[in-house]
Parts: structure tokens; C-alpha cells; sequence
């Protein structure tokens, strides 16, 4: 297709009365790639995905999905993807495969293709066994599985998929991540949003971090993470107040930033293999004892907070 | 295809639904079936299976015969509730006054005091006047009083059918700048009594009654028991209850849906917006078209309850049909919420149902001013239509009924889908 771009968002924005949801969102989905949106709650993720499902109708801006215009070519848009939306949204009385059945339908799907089709998507998202069942009595785990499961039926180009592992169990999600990555290996485009760090980290070609309405940075992850430069993040809890080693730690080679709260230090380091043997060193010179140690690898977490003075998951 | 897939889907639903079964098929069944046993309708069929129990009456005629006329309607009532074709569940006894009948309910020697008032006579002839006949009992007792009550009720039919002649006879020369004088009156009176007589005379029903006894439904065949005369109406408002419900309730579920987030993902989905919105208004019509079908056809069965001839039927199965997804969706358009949406849907069904007279039907001919209030409910329509179908009135008195039914209906679907196309498409 035009480019190998499957979406291309071009300034979108959209209000809501006095909330400015988003505002100004452009970048570009390559064919192919895992694409993440990555923000806290509110960024605006949600308002973005429903513009580009043609769910939502923005104030302003466009964008092409598989080249088609979500505002001038709605139609053509919802047959080339695939939505997974954020709230679980099926027919709790029936059963999944019926469930499959009717959304199948919607797709335009009928007859033989179709069942076969529901069996294909039973065996990926792992429901075959309980297909007869209500879907009203699946935990929450199968219920995002068969969230997700409805949004394959019709092999779509492009998924889209918004924040499809809130709150469910660390199994559920391992095999929905795992979808992800199967369902991009077989050539779907997917675009994915999270408040996760680890899961934008583990799937995505490409990161785009929002905030407040706006993308804050994009790039893939190790672009992003040069943001904040190599330094590790080695946080120290000692037994007595900090001011007694703190000024021998600043003083040693490869130390950054020493930010210290009571007895817990957070220190910015180039290397923590190398400098960690001498804050040891330092701290029995001063006959102050370490009670624990955490090293963080520089990671998008850090970025966020680089960019916006705030934490990610609490947004 | 896709809009019958969403109505197909809404029905399954449904189906699977225990409240929505409940209330679109058992319910109207099991209420009727309550009256039928309460009338040891057990026998089944015709008239020699009935097993009613007897009931005592103790009737206070306080009514002196109208001076003008010679009408003695006090004396009429109680010979009516004396008469041998009653004398099988009816035991009546007279009281002195109406202290005396009160006190025989109070000590618990009869179980319905019938109080004809005063002046009685009197107001079935002076135009615009009312009596009203007062039924004293026990509050725990249900069955005897609506025995007595639907027997009275019928002879106020047949009292009515007077009156009404002498209002449009008056409101006709009224308008041509006359007034009737006493003298047309007494005319009219005798006139009216006269044809009465005959009407009786060729039926042969009761020895020398000025008032015929009708069943509620209207005329009746000889075969047909008392408990038919009421078991057709008191089935009739519940089809039509129910059927209103179910109308509502499915339409209801545009609602729902949109709280359960699958109508905005049916937005997703290659289906124009009018498709949506169709196959859930399709899925409203097809429900109350299943569930009429079912409860004609079960009622039928199982009460052996005569709906009249197929083409009365049809026109009425049909009009409803139309008047309650209708009113369904527009009832439902008004609706923010599914759970404020049971609530109202109800009070507003419930509060239709009363005003349409579809609770009383059967124990209860609408007097003059209830019978216009209950116009302005299709339900009271409804309940017109059907009793008419029942009685095999002429198609063309269906008609009518049906035809306002199908104008009201229409008219709901229109606003109605109008109010949902802007809320969600
Ligand atoms: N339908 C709506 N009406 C009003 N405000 C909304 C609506 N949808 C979203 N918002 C607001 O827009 C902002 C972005 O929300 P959303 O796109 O859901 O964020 P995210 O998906 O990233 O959590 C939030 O402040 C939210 O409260
Ligand atoms: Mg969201």
C-alpha cells in the first residue's frame, strides 16, 4: 500500500465541552509493526483509538487507515481493522462461540467460512474448551480473551487494540501478549495501548508516549530511552542518616545525581557494575551499613518522569 | 440479513433470559390460570365442569321506583341476583337497611352485601345523575365479591345501554337549539324498556326481567359459562399487558447495550447506523409477534379461551402487534438507564394497564368517564378491540379499534425512532 503505512494520524483533536482530550496527536503505523501508545489514565489513548475506529468524529485533523480517511471513508476504514476496546463489550447470555457467531456476522462473515473462521479463533485465544459457556461465567481473563477474540474474526489488516490486560490474572495476560506478538508474526499490523511500561517495552517496533492529549516523545525503545542517557538507577537504604556517607558517594567516579530521603538514597550511575564495589567500599570506611540495594536499568518509567515530572502509573 | 441477525440475536438473548420468559410468557398465563382455579375452572370446557362456590349475598334495596318513569331498577338488581340462573353460587338474602348488611358481613353471616342506593331508579333516568351501587366484604375474600361484582356489572351494562341513548337523544335536540322536556324522557323511557322487554322475551332468558343480564364481553352464546364470560376479558388485559411489557422491555435494550459498550463496538463493525438501530427495532416487533402468538395460542389451549372470528383476530393480533412495539420504543427512548429504566418501565406499564382498564377486565364494565380516559392509552384500545373480537362482533366494529391502534402505533414508532436516531446514530 501507499508508503507501507497502514495508520497515519494527521493533528488530530478532540474536546469534550472543556476537556481537551486530545490535541494535536500525529504520528505513523508501519505496515507490519507493533505501534504502542503508552500514557497514564487520561492521556487520551481511548479518545485517540475511537477516532481512528471511527467511533468518535474529530474536531480536527485526519488520519488514513490503509489509506482510507476516517472522517471521509468510514466504512472502508471499520473493514480494514479490527477494534478491541478498553471496556469488555459482548453479549453476556451467550455463549462464546455464539458470541463469535453474531460478530462474525457483523463482519460480513456467514455460513461455513464463519464456523470455521470461530474455530481458528477459539484455538488462538484458547477457548475451545469452553465455548458452550456463557460468557457472563468466564473470569476476566477469558473474557478479554474473547474481547480480544472477536476483533480477529475477520482476519482485519490492522488491530487495534486499547489497554486489552487491565486487570486481570499474570496468566491471562502472558497469553494475550503472546496473541499479540503471534498475530503480528502472521502479518497484522497492531496498534496497542497501554499503561504498562513493560508490556509497550516487550512488544513494540515503535513507542509513542502520550500525555495530557499530546505524544510527549516516539521512537523505538532504545531511542526513547537515550532520552534519559545511559545511567543506571541505584537506590541504597542505610541504617543511619544519609548525610553521613552521601558526600564520600558523590565524590566516587561515574556517580550522577544523589537525591536522599531520611536513610533511603537514589543515585545516578554510568556504570553500576563499577561504581557499586566502591559506594560498598566507602560505606564501611564511614562504618555505615547498607540494608538493601535495587539497580534499575534505564527504562521508559524513567523517561516518563524525565518528560513530565511525573510517575506513569499513577498518572 | 444483518439487521435480522441482530434481531435474532436479541431474541436468543431473551430466550435465555429467566426474568424476560417470565414476563413475556409465564406470568400472563399463571395469572389468568390463578382466576381459572380460583373458579374451579379444574373441569375444563363447557358450563357443566363449573364449580363455583356459593357465595352469600345480603342486597339492602334502599331505591323506590321513579315517579316519572314507573322504573324500579332497585327491585330489577335484586331480582336478578335472585334468579335461578344464579341460584347455583348465589344465595341472597334481603336486609332491612344498609346497617344491617354491613352487620352481616361484620359478624361474618354473608360474605358481599350488595347497597343499592336511595334515589337509584331516579338517576338511571334524570340525565347526568349518578348511583352508585355499593358491594360491602370481607377484604380476604376475592372470589365471591367479583362473582357479584361481574354480575352487576352486567346489569349496569344493561342499564347503561339506556342511559347513553337518553344523553345522545338530548345532546342531539340540545344542539338544534331544543331541550328534551320530561315528557320525551318518559317517552324514551318506555320506548327503551320496551325493547329491552323484547330483547329478553326472544331470548327467553329470566322470567319477567326489565334488564337483561350480559356477560361483560359483551353478548354470549348459550353454551358459554359465567367463568368464559370472565376468564376472555381477564386473559385479554393480560395478553395485552404483557405483550406492552415485552414490547417495552426488548426495546429496552438499545439501552443496554449501550451501557454494556456492544452498541458503540457494532459502530465498528462494517454495519451502517440504520441497520443497528433497525435490527434492534425489528427485534421489538418480532418479540411482541412471538409473544402474542404464544399467549393467544396457549390461552386457547389451555382455557379453552375463545378470541373470536380469524379475521377479527388477525386485525387485533396485528394492531397490537404495531401499538406495542410502538409504544415500546417510544417508552424506551425516554429511558437514560437500565437501572432507572425497570423502574419506570413498570410504573409507566403499570399506570397504562390501570388507565386501559386491562386489571378490572372481567370483573368490571368501564362506567362513562373511565371508558373515555382509557382512550387515551392504547391499552384501553386494545382491551376494546379484543372484547369485540370476542364477542364475534362484525369485522367492521373491530375494525375501528384496530385501525386507532394502528394510528397510535405508528405514530409512537415514529417519535420514538426519532428520539433514539438522535441519542445514538
Ligand atoms: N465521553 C467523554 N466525555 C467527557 N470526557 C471524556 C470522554 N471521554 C474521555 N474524556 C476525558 O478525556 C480525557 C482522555 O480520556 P481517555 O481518552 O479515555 O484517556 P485514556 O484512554 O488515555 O485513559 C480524560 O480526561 C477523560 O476524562
Ligand atoms: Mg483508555
Amino acid at each position: 500500500m501507499n508508503n507501507g503505512k497502514a495508520i497515519e494520524v494527521q493533528d488530530l483533536h478532540r474536546h469534550f465541552g472543556d476537556i481537551k482530550a486530545v490535541q494535536g496527536v500525529s504520528f505513523d503505523v508501519r505496515q507490519g509493526e507493533i505501534f504502542s501508545l503508552l500514557g497514564p489514565n487520561g492521556a487520551g489513548k481511548s479518545t485517540t483509538i475511537s477516532m481512528l475506529s471511527c467511533l468518535l468524529q474529530p474536531n480536527a485533523g485526519d488520519a488514513l487507515v490503509m489509506g482510507h480517511s476516517i472522517t471521509r471513508r468510514p466504512m472502508e476504514v471499520k473493514k480494514a481493522i479490527g477494534v478491541v476496546p478498553q471496556e469488555i463489550a459482548l453479549y453476556p447470555d451467550l455463549t462464546a462461540r455464539e458470541n463469535l457467531a453474531f460478530w462474525g456476522k457483523m463482519y460480513g462473515l456467514r455460513g461455513k467460512t464463519l464456523g470455521r473462521r470461530i474455530d481458528q479463533v477459539l484455538e488462538i485465544i484458547g477457548l475451545v474448551e469452553q465455548q458452550k459457556r456463557p460468557a457472563g461465567k468466564f473470569s476476566g481473563g477469558m473474557k478479554r480473551r474473547l474481547n480480544i477474540g472477536i476483533a480477529l474474526l475477520h482476519k482485519p489488516q490492522v488491530i487495534i487494540m486499547d489497554e486489552p490486560t487491565v486487570g486481570i490474572d499474570p496468566q491471562s495476560r502472558r497469553h494475550i501478549l503472546d496473541n499479540v506478538k503471534e498475530l503480528n508474526r502472521q502479518g497484522m499490523t497492531v496498534l496497542y495501548t497501554t499503561h504498562y511500561m513493560e508490556e509497550a517495552a516487550e512488544l513494540s517496533d515503535h513507542i509513542a508516549i502520550m500525555d495530557q492529549g499530546q505524544i510527549v516523545a516516539s521512537g523505538t525503545h532504545d531511542e526513547l530511552v537515550k532520552i534519559v542517557g545511559k545511567q543506571d538507577r541505584v537506590e541504597l537504604t542505610i541504617n543511619t542518616e544519609s548525610e553521613r556517607v552521601l558526600p564520600a558517594w558523590q565524590a566516587i567516579d561515574g556517580v550522577h545525581k544523589a537525591t536522599a530521603t531520611d536513610s533511603i538514597i537514589t543515585l545516578l550511575v554510568d556504570e553500576s557494575d563499577r561504581v557499586l564495589p566502591r559506594l560498598f567500599e566507602a560505606a564501611i570506611e564511614a562504618k555505615v551499613h547498607i540494608t538493601s540495594v535495587t539497580i534499575q536499568e534505564p527504562n521508559l518509567e524513567a523517561v516518563f518522569l524525565h518528560l513530565t515530572g511525573r510517575a506513569l502509573r499513577d498518572g | 440479513m444483518k439487521i435480522l441477525d441482530i434481531a435474532l440475536k436479541d431474541m436468543l438473548q431473551s430466550f435465555r433470559s429467566v426474568f424476560a420468559v417470565m414476563l413475556m410468557f409465564v406470568e400472563p398465563i399463571m395469572i389468568t390460570g390463578l382466576i381459572y382455579f380460583a373458579f374451579g375452572g379444574l373441569g375444563g370446557g363447557g358450563s357443566d365442569g363449573l364449580d363455583l362456590p356459593m357465595t352469600r349475598v345480603v342486597v339492602a334495596n334502599q331505591d323506590q321506583a321513579d315517579a316519572t318513569s314507573g322504573i324500579s331498577a332497585g327491585n330489577e338488581v335484586t331480582k336478578i341476583l335472585q334468579s335461578e340462573e344464579l341460584a347455583d353460587f348465589l344465595e341472597v338474602t334481603m336486609a332491612e337497611d344498609e346497617a344491617a348488611a354491613r352487620a352481616a358481613i361484620d359478624d361474618r353471616k354473608a360474605d358481599v352485601a350488595v347497597i343499592i342506593p336511595a334515589e337509584f331508579s331516579k338517576a338511571m333516568t334524570v340525565s347526568g345523575a349518578r348511583a352508585t351501587i355499593t358491594l360491602y366484604h370481607d377484604p380476604t375474600l376475592t372470589l365471591g365479591p367479583g362473582i357479584v361484582k361481574a354480575v352487576i356489572d352486567g346489569i349496569m351494562d344493561g342499564f347503561s345501554g339506556y342511559k347513553i341513548t337518553a344523553d345522545i337523544t338530548e345532546k342531539q335536540l340540545a344542539r338544534q337549539g331544543q331541550t328534551m322536556g320530561p315528557d320525551t324522557l318518559r317517552a324514551l323511557a318506555i320506548s327503551y324498556t320496551q325493547w329491552a322487554q323484547n330483547q329478553n322475551t326472544t331470548e327467553g332468558a329470566s322470567a319477567d326481567p326489565t334488564i337483561s343480564l350480559r356477560g361483560p364481553s359483551g353478548s354470549r352464546t348459550p353454551d358459554d359459562s359465567p367463568l368464559a364470560g370472565i376468564l376472555g376479558p381477564v386473559m385479554a388485559g393480560m395478553l395485552i399487558f404483557f405483550v406492552f411489557f415485552g414490547g417495552a422491555y426488548t426495546a429496552q435494550s438499545i439501552v443496554k447495550e449501550d451501557e454494556i459498550g456492544t452498541l458503540a463496538r457494532l459502530s465498528t463493525t462494517p454495519t451502517p447506523s440504520a441497520t443497528i438501530l433497525g435490527g434492534k427495532l425489528v427485534s421489538v416487533f418480532l418479540m411482541v409477534l412471538v409473544q402474542s402468538i404464544v399467549l393467544l395460542i396457549s390461552s386457547a389451549l389451555i382455557f379453552k379461551i375463545q378470541w373470536g372470528e380469524p379475521a377479527g383476530v388477525i386485525a387485533m393480533t396485528l394492531s397490537m402487534l404495531v401499538a406495542a412495539a410502538g409504544f415500546g420504543i417510544l417508552v424506551a427512548s425516554f429511558i437514560r438507564n437500565t437501572r432507572q429504566g425497570g423502574v419506570m418501565l413498570g410504573g409507566v406499564m403499570t399506570l397504562c394497564g390501570m388507565v386501559g382498564g386491562l386489571f378490572t377486565a372481567g370483573f368490571n364494565t368501564p362506567s362513562g368517564t373511565f371508558d373515555i380516559i382509557s382512550r387515551f392509552v392504547p391499552h384501553g384500545w386494545a382491551l376494546d378491540g379484543w372484547k369485540l373480537a370476542m364477542s364475534r362482533a362484525s369485522i367492521s366494529e373491530v375494525l375501528v379499534p384496530a385501525a386507532v391502534l394502528l394510528g397510535m402505533g405508528v405514530l409512537f414508532f415514529v417519535i420514538g425512532t426519532m428520539l433514539f436516531r438522535k441519542r445514538f446514530a
